[in-house]
């Protein structure tokens, strides 16, 4: 539900952006040679003389219809540029997840089983300075010392990821978002396993002679889950981010660097292709987070 | 006369005295832990540092010098710069100290200016309930949006520069401040001194003012703190993207962006600007953690 005025927004800057594109589509239409009665008429074709909303109205229509117009520069559809560069991206945030994710989680029981120890100090001023550092600067030393060294490519996709060129291409971009992931999903692990192993059931458990580590992992660690599940569904609006930088420095070819790209040389329909898909792209994931959620935890279906 | 105003007088002394207490014990809490009060110390010099740029810069920091390219840390061609020359020729310090008065210039006055709305929203979300839903809801939608592509969003419809990134990173400050304020207030709007104060006939004006805003004002500054690292993070990064603060401006981020091209045969150019941003926003991260311990232990989550 809430979905909804958010999407409202994005479509409203998503027309906003086509508003400011300081060539007149009549004229461009028109051609050279066309005098000013033949633009106008031209232009009232095109509906251009409709109040705002009007226009915003046929904006909506297009935009439900898949139409988000071409390209300034390479004169593609929009939509046909975004296909492209979907799947590079949604690749490269998974292979971000599956490494980060369970890295996150292992840090974070390691840190609350262990609590109060060097251990649980080390692994919290290691979740602090995750959320401290810049993304570039963690894929700048990755590119000077593991690109530099010739050890692992570092400009461009070779591929898709299931070829070993491919594979190999992925290695560092996926390092560099995950590595600032890690930190918060450690940190709410932990945080919310110290709360569960307080928990009734799982002193009885341990009445019932369980070992401490079944008890963390089968009893404790799955109610424990339901907090870090939000966070990791919150922060992927957080890695969408990370992955525009991240695609940015290592010429990733994906939807985030397109969006820079259109921005910085001011393709206002890619631009606005561009932060749509991002958008939506961003609800789409909550949507599916909302649905993992009530799986993992039945009392939430039902209500 | 004196008989009368003795007692009232000691008992404002008793209150400034309770207040002073209260201050000093957050402070003291914050003192006794020793990695707040070393990031504490550390920004208190580096906000300094970035005040007293153009007094402290041993250089001017956008004047050029060719043959002084890329001069590494101690290189023998340049001496006087003690952390190396850029691409241009640059004094490195000199360029960090003015970048750092960017960076954290940019941070502060986003802060300032979309925690002051927020703590404004917030504010009203408490006192006036028929508001309450309506703003709260808004506030939702903004948190749970990724503040990047508010950047992208703004740069795109206002032109890159530094006045959208502000923009930009001003909106991404308001929901959490506001949901901040919301909590903050809603516990002063129960207190007997609010009944007391409408009982008095004072305006709502009055009221949000002179107690709620002034009893709120030291939660929503310690969380201007904790959204000042966020702010100066994400301006950073835009920055780099090229859609904030543009070369030659001396901006960290901007900095590190411009000195990628070298990373292979001058690493310093990048690297250092890099790690003044992680510095900056880990001293605001490890500040405002204890400052939030310390205030309400039962904030934290």
């Amino acid at each position: 539900m809430i979905s909804f005025p958010v999407l409202l927004g994005v479509l409203l800057i998503g027309f906003l952006l086509l508003q400011v594109v300081p060539t007149d589509p009549a004229t461009v239409v028109a051609g050279p040679t066309a005098t000013k009665a033949e633009i106008d008429a031209i232009r009232n074709d095109l509906g251009l003389n409709e109040p705002l909303w009007v226009q915003f109205g046929g904006y909506l229509g297009r935009v439900f219809q898949l139409d988000l117009g071409r390209s300034m520069i390479s004169n593609r559809a929009v939509v046909d540029e975004i296909a492209l560069t979907l799947w590079p991206t949604i690749e490269l945030m998974l292979a971000c997840l599956i490494w980060a994710v369970p890295l996150g989680i292992t840090l974070g029981t390691l840190a609350a089983r262990r609590r109060g120890t060097a251990i649980d100090r080390a692994i919290m001023a290691f979740s602090v300075m995750g959320v401290s550092v810049p993304i570039f600067w963690v894929g700048l030393l990755l590119i000077q010392y593991v690109g530099g060294a010739g050890l692992l490519p570092f400009q461009g996709r070779n591929g898709p990821i299931w070829t070993a060129d491919g594979f190999m291409s992925i290695i560092l971009p996926s390092l560099t978002l995950g590595s600032v992931f890690v930190g918060p999903v450690a940190r709410m692990t932990r945080t919310s396993l110290l709360e569960t192993l307080g928990a009734d059931y799982v002193r009885t458990a341990r009445a019932k002679g369980a070992s401490d580590w079944r008890v963390t992992i089968r009893h404790a660690l799955r109610n424990a889950m339901i907090p870090v599940v939000t966070l990791v569904g919150l922060q992927i609006g957080f890695l969408l981010g990370g992955s525009i930088v991240t695609e940015t420095m290592f010429a990733w070819p994906g939807v985030g660097r397109m969006a820079v790209g259109a921005i910085t040389s001011s393709d206002f329909p890619l631009a606005q292709g561009a932060i749509l898909i991002l958008a939506v792209g961003f609800m789409a994931i909550n949507l599916l987070v909302d649905v993992l959620y009530a799986y993992l935890d039945p009392r939430i279906a039902r209500g | 006369m004196t008989d009368t105003a003795l007692p009232l007088q000691s008992q404002a002394d008793q209150r400034a005295i309770a207040a002073i207490r209260r201050k000093n014990a957050v402070w003291r809490r914050i003192l006794r832990d020793p990695p707040a009060a070393i990031a504490a110390l550390f920004l208190v010099v580096l906000v300094g540092a970035a005040i007293l740029a153009p007094w402290i810069a041993p250089f001017d920091p956008y004047a050029s010098n060719m043959r002084l390219r890329l001069c590494p840390i101690g290189g023998a061609r340049c001496p006087d710069f003690l952390l190396g020359a850029d691409n241009q020729g640059r004094d490195m310090l000199s360029r960090i100290l003015f970048g750092l008065r960017a960076t954290l210039g940019i941070g502060i006055i986003a802060v300032v200016v979309g925690g002051g709305l927020g703590a404004l929203i917030g504010l009203s979300a408490a006192y006036f309930r028929r508001l309450d839903q309506p703003l709260m809801r808004l506030v939702d939608v903004l948190l749970s949006f990724p503040s990047i592509l508010f950047g992208l969003a703004i740069a795109a419809v206002m032109g890159t520069g530094l006045f959208s990134l502000v923009v930009a990173l001003s909106i991404a400050s308001v929901p959490s401040i506001a949901r901040i304020a919301r909590g903050a207030a809603q516990s002063i709007m129960q207190q007997e001194y609010m009944e007391a104060g409408r009982a008095v006939g004072l305006g709502d004006g009055a009221l949000i003012w002179r107690y709620l805003a002034l009893n709120c004002w030291p939660t929503i500054l310690i969380y201007m703190t904790l959204q000042l690292g966020q702010a100066i993070l994400l301006g950073a990064a835009l920055s780099f993207l090229g859609l904030g603060a543009q070369p030659p401006t001396a901006e960290l981020g901007s900095m590190a962006a411009d000195g990628r091209k070298f990373l292979s045969i001058a690493p310093h150019v990048s690297t250092l600007p890099c790690a003044a941003i992680f510095l900056v926003v880990l001293a605001f991260n490890v500040l405002g953690d204890a400052l939030r311990d310390a205030l309400d232990p039962k904030l934290r989550q």
